[in-house]
């Protein structure tokens, strides 16, 4: 799919022709209003020493409206999905023996322990046995003592060879993330959090948001205990069943099967308000990862497809790897997307070969990654080179497992479309019952129904595997599925983009490892278990430790569509309508850059090495994903949006979710504990002193008494929240 | 980094109270953005009253087919293109190939009488009629099979990989970063970057907009100093909260601008924070600049949107407020996406074909009527081209494509480069009709640098393989 642009499909005509009025012209309504602002504020600004450029030519915010809908419908909820597995609670050590890489991709039956034989290359990392982590049977989280980890080569490959005379010199102990921190900075033995600053810090990594409650709840457990509480939390309501619950899935004259909104507002309901709020972040995470998205898709049912996909993300969060990779592959909408759908086997008479599109993303982006890696994420050396892991010939042959699937319209009724004169008679429509079921290699199953299968029965010899001829769809996809899934790079490839996304942009080799080798061996000596891997990442001292938060270069930009949901769920927002009509969000100049299931391509909204150029980052070999969203644009574009979310002043009055601010009303006239409040559950407390006089000043520069009325109160509480959102003490996630 | 340095030298309070000052009296002239003195490279200058010149990358994201752009035309090569695209009988449209007659409105003939490979001649997409004339008043050059190489190559040596390569060939974002920068993702200098860098000191104190970019982050147009300036379709958006008193408080919009542009220890706060200060001290003069251009066309083809043609609109507005913006060398990057084409191709591609055909015309001829059309040289480039070989409905990744180059200054009306034969068993491809490039990128690169002012000197730090390869392709005058 195509490479980050700025989104076309929420942008209407209407605001075209306003904003070429006030760009263009000079009466247009833009210029007009750019005036009166230079007119009024200018010289208020002045006195108050504040020096700024009154001259605007901003858009508004956001703009589509979304269709009109129906009411909620009652059906019933289906039995929730409850996990299976028992959980040992522990505290990752804090080093492990570093994991060789394998060399050698067999077909074979998922093994429980991965190969340890001595890789016949040189690298820099000497072989080790696996160690599986030490685990406990009580509740007690027991740290290993520090062990010296070997530390793998810098990886300066990274630096373009071509361009290197140009790139600044760089310390090659500046690429390495600070080390751990020494054993006696590890949490108490108890793993619990000595503060609520600590707990918060914790609870707002795992999770969406943080309230009192919650962290009372850790202060009073431990860590280890927390997070088992929050794994087993059941899902409450699938998004399938919010989408049928509002008839979403019927046929009916509001033509909801071309309505391409209602899974961003299904998602944006489900990562505002569900309860399992770890399991949603873990799942937006893997969206980023295993990325489908609406923005492009043109199919019927769109929404409910879209739907699907993300329901199997909560679903198998805390399942197994390979389980979520076949999901994943047979989803309608990822068969939309990467066009395995329909995808046809070879046809030498017309010179036809099967489409290579999804058999390049899986193993580029789903499982292996381009280079063979260590086990720490870093990257496998051979005569100093990185090594490529595929061919283009491997591609063209994998391309053949993912031949003759289709839509499964087993029993799949139509119904006679509603529709208003002059549109008659009623035309009969696809239930949408195929779009919430995997595809199909069976022909007699698809909507055109054949007799033959279109699976290719060629040969497959892709990596280390032969599919020998004559073997069916199902067999092979099985056994391909079964060969990614064991290749040692899927481990660090996954756990590091996992750790990104939750954690650290530039996690230690020494944290992927720990990690990565969760991934490869679970206590019970199974691979691919994501509860242990998220539980690993999340429990890890790098994760954990509050000393990690002041070095300079720890954290992550907070994503702009993570900021929003924190927003939602702090300030107990709610929609009135109950339709959570929350548009795409992608527009930098107006919204967010970013809209949960809206990534402008299968690359995501960012890539996990993009650095940012003309940095410090850059400059100390850093990483920073989350910056490829930053421009001069879209800070503006920010602020504004937030600015009047937070007032719930949307322009777009379909916009219809809105904050109550009730806990904060109680306390507004006491800056300094609203301000404390804010500052605890939106950033842990990691505002510098310096930002919260800055607020607090602005705050104290009006007047708010117990008695004064609640609008009064209402803005010092829209400053106070804006002003901790837009500081970079916020921004970035320590 | 002399650039990070010298920033944060600055005090922040001079610079805002500066950048106010330049926008309360209308003119940009004296708008620093500390960047002044810091070019080390020799100004590029032609003299004259206006001395002005840019260069537009269009980036075609998700990898072109070429093959549905540059269409074999004459029957011989049409028939073995209609063979391998499923076309139907009698030339008749079938699978990917369009029937020959739709072909006839937009068939190429050189002005020289130029002949290509097996007496193959073009014709573009039957939707780009616009850059068919583009080509027949000379001011198009197509550019044909050009892609990322280090050396020259041949298939030989592809299939025993007994000569260096580029990098993941046929990765979309390896390939983007490999255009654009001659290395895969992760790289931080792109060519426009470089080329940036050499031309800042021309324009003096203004520098911060030598590289714009009209589509956000994209390593093409960093330098090593140079900076990527960032506009939407509208021009520069500014905070609100800035503008006028936050929540009706003008101590609280006192307080955001302290917070949006305070410098922090950790890294991250602190890179986001230099990107607010540009954005907050930029944009009054850029929109203040763009507010007193006129332009001579919408760039509007209703009812369909064309976030390229808005795109380029807005590069044709700071191309006129040049003077204003007191810049002389500025290089654009624009883009437009949808071009990965594994299904649906015919539907799709023609769409895409469409709004290129627009877009493009809209822009050249706006800098005919600006008076710039000799100054300005818009290019195309995308990921890869595409197989030659069908998938049914669609095509899969390849490696050299067919690209344009537009502007008053373009040998336009003739091709460079060489055809590739029709053919998925040649030696010009690796494969299903993935062509093997005879042009590499550097090659391209280095013949806009060497017309945009870089010295044969330079040339080597804007094309890295440059000594490999003849220097000038001869596509500018």
């Amino acid at each position: 799919m195509t490479q980050a642009v700025f989104p076309v499909d929420i942008k209407g005509i209407s605001e075209r022709d306003a904003l070429d009025e006030a760009t263009n012209g000079s009466e247009g309504e833009g210029t007009r209003r750019s005036r009166a602002i230079y007119a009024l504020p200018a010289a208020s600004f002045l006195t108050a020493g504040c020096d700024l450029n009154p001259f605007v030519g901003q858009a508004s915010a956001a703009t589509l409206a979304p269709p009109a809908m129906n009411g909620i419908g009652q059906l019933p909820l289906a039995n929730p999905v409850t996990p299976s597995t028992v959980d040992v609670i522990s505290v990752s050590p804090p080093t492990v023996p570093v994991t060789p890489p394998l060399t050698d991709v067999t077909s074979a039956p998922v093994p429980a322990v991965p190969v340890t034989s001595t890789p016949a290359s040189p690298t820099k990392v000497e072989p080790a046995p696996v160690t599986p982590a030490p685990s406990s049977s009580s509740n007690v989280a027991v740290p290993s003592p520090t062990v010296s980890v070997p530390v793998p080569a810098v990886d300066v490959t990274a630096i373009p060879a071509v361009l290197s005379p140009l790139v600044p010199a760089l310390n090659p102990a500046s690429l390495l993330p600070s080390n751990p921190p020494p054993s006696n900075e590890l949490p108490a033995a108890s793993g619990r959090p000595a503060t609520a600053t600590e707990a918060a810090q914790f609870i707002l990594k795992a999770s969406l948001s943080v309230n009192e409650q919650e962290i009372g709840d850790l202060q009073s457990t431990s860590y280890g205990e927390w997070l088992v509480k929050q794994l087993n939390m059941p899902i409450q309501e699938k998004g399938q069943q919010w989408m049928d619950a509002r008839k979403y899935n019927s046929v009916t004259a509001d033509e909801y099967f071309y309505q391409k909104a209602l899974s961003d507002f299904m998602v944006w309901h489900q990562m505002m308000n569900s309860p399992d709020a770890v399991r949603k972040k873990i799942a937006f995470a893997l969206s980023e990862f295993f990325v489908v998205s609406s923005t492009g898709m043109d199919i019927h049912w769109t929404s409910n497809a879209m739907t699907y996909y993300w329901d199997l993300l909560n679903h198998h969060a805390f399942g197994n790897f390979r389980d979520l990779l076949e999901a994943i592959t047979l989803c309608p909408v990822m068969g939309v997307y990467l066009s395995m759908l329909g995808n046809k086997k070879e046809d030498e008479a017309t010179g036809r070969v099967p489409d290579e599109n999804f058999a390049r993303e899986i193993m580029q982006l789903f499982t292996i990654g381009l280079y063979k890696l260590n086990n720490d994420g870093t990257l496998w050396l051979e005569g100093g080179k990185p090594v490529e892991t595929y061919t283009n010939d491997d591609i063209t042959n994998l391309a053949r497992v993912f031949t003759g699937y289709n839509y499964d319209f087993t029993d799949n009724g139509k119904t006679p479309m509603v529709r208003t004169p002059p549109f008659v008679p009623p035309v009969l429509f696809n239930n949408v019952d195929y779009v919430y079921k995997p595809m199909t290699s069976e022909p007699q199953n698809w909507e055109k129904k054949q007799a033959t299968s279109e699976h290719s029965l060629k040969e497959k010899r892709f990596l280390k595997t032969v599919i020998p001829e004559n073997t069916g769809a199902t067999k092979s996809l099985g056994d391909a599925l079964d060969a990614l899934f064991n290749h040692p790079n899927v481990g660090p490839f996954f756990c590091k983009q996992m750790i990104q996304r939750l954690i650290t942009s530039n996690p230690s080799p020494a944290y992927v490892n720990r990690v990565a080798s969760v991934f490869n061996r679970n206590s019970s000596g199974a691979r691919g278990d994501l509860r242990a891997v998220f539980k690993a990442i999340l429990l890890d001292v790098e994760a954990i430790s509050p000393s990690n938060a002041g070095t300079p270069t720890s954290g992550k930009l907070r994503e702009p569509a993570l900021r929003l949901t924190q927003w939602g769920r702090t300030f107990g927002a709610t929609s009135q309508s109950g339709k959570w009509a929350i548009p795409p969000l992608m527009d930098p100049a107006t919204s967010l850059s970013q809209s949960p299931l809206r990534a402008p391509s299968v690359f995501n909204f960012f890539r996990p090495g993009y650095v940012p150029p003309n940095t410090q980052i850059a400059t100390n070999g850093f990483v920073a994903p989350e910056f490829q969203l930053v421009s001069e644009v879209s800070i503006a574009g920010y602020v504004n949006f937030m600015a009047s979310v937070i007032r719930g002043q949307m322009t777009d009055t379909s916009f219809d979710v809105t904050a109550p601010y009730t806990n904060e009303l109680a306390i507004a006239h006491n800056s300094e504990a609203l301000l404390d409040r804010l500052c605890l559950l939106l950033a842990a407390n990691q505002i510098s002193a310096r930002t919260k006089t800055i607020i607090k000043d602005a705050l104290d520069s009006s007047t708010v008494v117990a008695t004064s009325h609640n609008n009064t109160k209402l803005k010092r509480i829209h400053m106070a929240i804006l002003l901790v959102m837009a500081s970079p003490d916020y921004l970035v996630q320590k | 980094m002399a650039y990070i340095s010298k920033m944060e030298e600055l005090s922040r309070r001079a610079f805002l109270r500066r950048s106010r000052q330049v926008a309360m009296a209308g003119t940009a002239g004296s708008f620093a953005m500390g960047l002044a003195g810091i070019g080390e490279a020799a100004a590029f200058n032609a003299g004259g009253d206006d001395d002005y010149k840019a260069l537009v990358c269009v980036f075609l994201y998700g990898g072109n087919d070429h093959n549905s752009t540059f269409v074999p035309y004459d029957p011989v090569n049409y028939n073995l293109y209609s063979a391998i695209r499923g076309g139907g009988a009698g030339q008749t449209a079938g699978g990917l190939t369009p029937a020959r007659a739709s072909l006839e409105a937009t068939a190429l003939t050189p002005s020289d009488g130029q002949t290509l490979t097996n007496n193959l001649q073009y014709a573009l997409s039957p939707q780009l009629p616009r850059l068919k004339t583009l080509f027949t008043d000379k001011v198009m050059a197509p550019l044909l099979n050009v892609g990322p190489l280090v050396t020259p190559l041949t298939l030989a040596e592809y299939q025993n990989n007994s000569k260096l390569r580029p990098a993941k060939l046929f990765s979309h974002n390896d390939q983007q970063s490999t255009w654009q920068s001659s290395d895969p993702e992760g790289s931080s200098i792109g060519w426009g970057g470089r080329m940036g860098d050499l031309a800042m000191s021309s324009n003096g104190t203004n520098a911060l907009f030598t590289c714009i970019s009209a589509t956000g982050n994209a390593v093409f147009l960093a330098g090593q100093k140079a900076l990527v300036y960032q506009v939407a379709p509208n021009g520069a958006p500014a905070v609100d909260g800035l503008l006028r008193p936050l929540f009706d408080s003008t101590k609280g919009s006192e307080a955001l601008l302290k917070l949006m542009t305070q410098t922090s220890t950790n890294i991250f706060e602190n890179e986001y924070n230099k990107v607010a200060l540009r954005s907050i001290g930029a944009q009054g003069v850029v929109n203040g600049a763009l507010s007193r251009t006129t332009l001579h066309r919408t760039f509007q083809s209703p009812p369909n949107l064309n976030p390229l043609a808005d795109q380029l609109k807005v590069v044709a507005r700071l191309i006129a407020a040049r003077q204003e913006l007191g810049v002389k060398r500025q290089v654009f990057m624009v883009s437009l996406a949808g071009f990965d084409t594994h299904d649906n191709q015919l539907a799709t591609h023609a769409q895409l074909m469409g709004r290129l055909d627009f877009a493009l015309d809209a822009f050249y001829r706006e800098t005919v009527d600006l008076g710039v059309a000799n100054k300005v040289t818009t290019f195309t480039a995308s990921d890869f081209g595409r197989t030659l070989k069908s998938n049914g409905d669609g095509t899969d990744h390849g490696w050299g494509s067919h690209h344009m180059i537009i502007g008053g200054a373009v040998n336009g009306g003739r091709y460079f480069g060489v055809a590739p034969q029709i053919s998925v068993n040649s030696n010009d491809q690796v494969g299903s009709g993935r062509l093997l490039p005879g042009i590499s990128v550097d090659q391209y690169s280095a013949t806009l640098a060497s017309w945009f002012g870089v010295s044969t000197d330079e040339l080597k730090s804007i094309a890295p393989n440059i000594g490999r390869f003849t220097a000038n392709l001869g596509f500018m005058k």
